[in-house]
């Protein structure tokens, strides 16, 4: 599957790179030899059937597990099996599928723990995790406890949490999934300019209108593997996509 | 913490200073001053176990060394008590290091087994070892000074409290261990180093413990496994954290005032039924854990919030009532 001569004459043109990684959990192979690259400025979508190993591929790419084969390169710097806590500090932020907030803390609490990571000190902190608050439309809710947010609010959190690492890279997993259709356009009217800012987003989920709509290119796996690649309306067309989506047409 | 609790506290400060002037009875000095002990022993559990959310078992332990290693450097190497002090203490925060790195990775109730083990270990240590006297224990040259160590008690559990306050509650450090205690994993994505930051917690609940239990062993100037590194110490220290209220410094403050009084009472006039202070101890946490989850100052303070909003909303929206959207 590797091919040696990967048309790349400049590999730092490349935010993240992901060559030929593989993650097995006793024998089942959750991602297998998948390779894809992410460039400066981009949104890729990321989808596959339910099982595929989205989140395993997620949880690779920012840390939680250590790829039994391949690499990730990130500015051209291998992080492969470099722990979650250094790679949120270079750049890396990332949301969860199943929200869990600091139940116990506010919300304004919540977000400065994770400015903490650019502004040590903690008055500046606050300041930049009130302004992170305003751009994902939670300041009104700074001071309640993270724990009476509604599942949007949560996510929202969520969000600002991860952007209040000021990431070069964000990783989304399901932020619009259980959304409302109103909120579910308020959050991609979030992540559209959080992408005129200059993020680049690798965005997991299952609303299809969201992926299609958003995402400059689309990588599809089914059983761990990668099937498809490419910009949403050719993959929404390949037949390869329809199978695994839909089963094999009936003879 | 606003002016007007700095204010409170600063009064409450004043107050213990001028005790002295006015208690003449030197069993009720040392009363008070074991007291302020059991504040500082269930305020240092409680930063692990109540911020951080690990229950140390083997909390005793800490102050066993503290007391042991003062005593050692006093008996043996004749260093000055208030140089031994804080060797003791520093002696205890090393042993949490080293303690720290492999039990923390565990969770829950197998770093409870884990750290208690160890204290029966180090209990067990002191005990067949010669230099620590065995099961005779250590005499120390007496110093029998009650205003001495009331004021020495006094300002450790003051500068103890006010340092725990500004880190945990006022210093980004605090947010960052509350983080972890709620979830550890989603800390990690937010760039918090879970295993660092748990260790510097485990070694700030030490440090003080030990220097608590040099002060201790220059007091009673006699101490041997069962009295300073017996399940007692941890015991009482969990009892009066838990019924006062995890997570706060008030609240353990608060349970070892009436938890240490009641004992105090129960010894004075029912010495003859001592086993059935451990049982009401039991009974004590059971119930506290049913019916006070938060202790005592936890739902003290969830009431008076509450009734705040109460009265808030029974007053505030009426201006503001085309603004109040009705769900």
């Amino acid at each position: 599957m590797s091919e040696p001569a990967i048309s790349d004459p400049a590999p730092s043109e490349h935010l993240l790179q992901v060559e030929g990684v593989t993650k097995t959990f006793g024998g089942l192979h959750a991602v297998f030899q998948v390779s894809f690259q992410i460039n400066s400025g981009e949104i890729i979508g990321l989808i596959g059937p339910n099982g595929a190993g989205k989140t395993t591929l997620f949880n690779v790419i920012s840390g939680y597990y250590a790829p039994n084969a391949g690499h990730i390169r990130f500015n051209g710097q291998d992080i492969s099996g470099k722990p979650p806590y250094k790679l949120a500090a270079i750049g890396i932020g990332r949301t969860f599928q199943v929200v869990k907030p600091f139940a116990g803390l506010t919300v304004l609490e919540n977000v400065v723990i994770a400015s903490l990571v650019r502004y040590p000190k903690r008055r500046q902190a606050e300041e930049h995790a009130w302004k992170v608050l305003e751009t994902t439309g939670l300041a009104d809710r700074a001071t309640v406890q993270a724990s009476s947010l509604t599942l949007a609010g949560r996510k929202r959190l969520e969000v600002s949490k991860a952007l209040a690492l000021e990431p070069t890279l964000l990783l989304l997993d399901e932020v619009v999934a259980g959304l409302n259709p109103t909120e579910a356009d308020r959050t991609i009217e979030l992540i559209l300019s959080l992408r005129r800012q200059g993020i680049t987003i690798l965005i997991v989920e299952h609303i299809m209108r969201v992926i299609m709509n958003i995402s400059d290119r689309v990588v599809v796996l089914n059983f761990g593997q990668k099937i498809a690649e490419g910009n949403p309306r050719d993959v929404a067309t390949n037949p390869g996509v329809i199978q695994a989506y839909l089963g094999e047409a009936p003879q | 913490m606003n002016r007007k609790h700095l204010l409170f506290t600063l009064v409450i400060f004043g107050l213990l200073m001028a005790v002295p002037s006015v208690v003449r009875d030197t069993f009720f000095l040392r009363v008070i001053t074991e007291a302020i002990l059991w504040i500082g022993l269930a305020i240092s559990w409680d930063v692990l176990a109540g911020y951080t959310g690990y229950l140390n078992f083997g909390h005793g332990a800490f102050f066993g060394i503290g007391a042991y290693v003062t005593a050692l450097l006093i008996n043996l190497a004749h260093w000055p008590f208030l140089l031994a002090l804080p060797v003791g203490g520093l002696a205890a925060g090393v042993v949490a290091a080293i303690a720290g790195i492999p039990t923390l990775r565990l969770k829950g109730a197998y770093f409870a087994i884990a750290t208690w083990a160890l204290a029966r270990a180090i209990q067990q240590g002191a005990l067949v070892m010669d230099i620590t006297g065995g099961p005779d224990g250590m005499r120390l040259p007496p110093f029998l000074h009650p205003h001495f160590f009331y004021f020495l008690m006094l300002l450790t559990v003051a500068i103890i409290f006010g340092g725990y306050w500004f880190l945990f509650e006022k210093a980004p450090f605090g947010l960052k261990v509350k983080a972890i205690r709620e979830d550890e994993q989603g800390a990690m994505s937010l760039g918090l180093n879970p295993s660092w930051i748990k260790l510097q917690a485990f070694v700030l609940s030490a440090i003080p413990t030990g220097i608590l239990g040099g002060i201790y062993a220059y007091w009673i100037t006699y101490i041997d496994p069962a009295s300073v590194l017996g399940d007692l110490v941890t015991d009482q220290a969990v009892v009066m954290a838990v019924f006062g209220g995890l997570g706060t410094l008030i609240g353990p403050t608060i349970g070892a005032v009436i938890i240490f009084a009641f004992k105090t009472c129960f010894w004075a006039y029912l010495s003859d039924y001592q086993v059935l202070y451990l049982i009401i101890l039991g009974g004590v946490i059971a119930v506290s854990v049913v019916f006070l989850p938060n202790g005592l100052w936890g739902t003290l303070s969830e009431y008076l919030r509450a009734r705040r909003i109460m009265k808030n909303n029974t007053s505030a929206p009426r201006a503001t009532d085309k603004g109040v959207r009705h769900v």
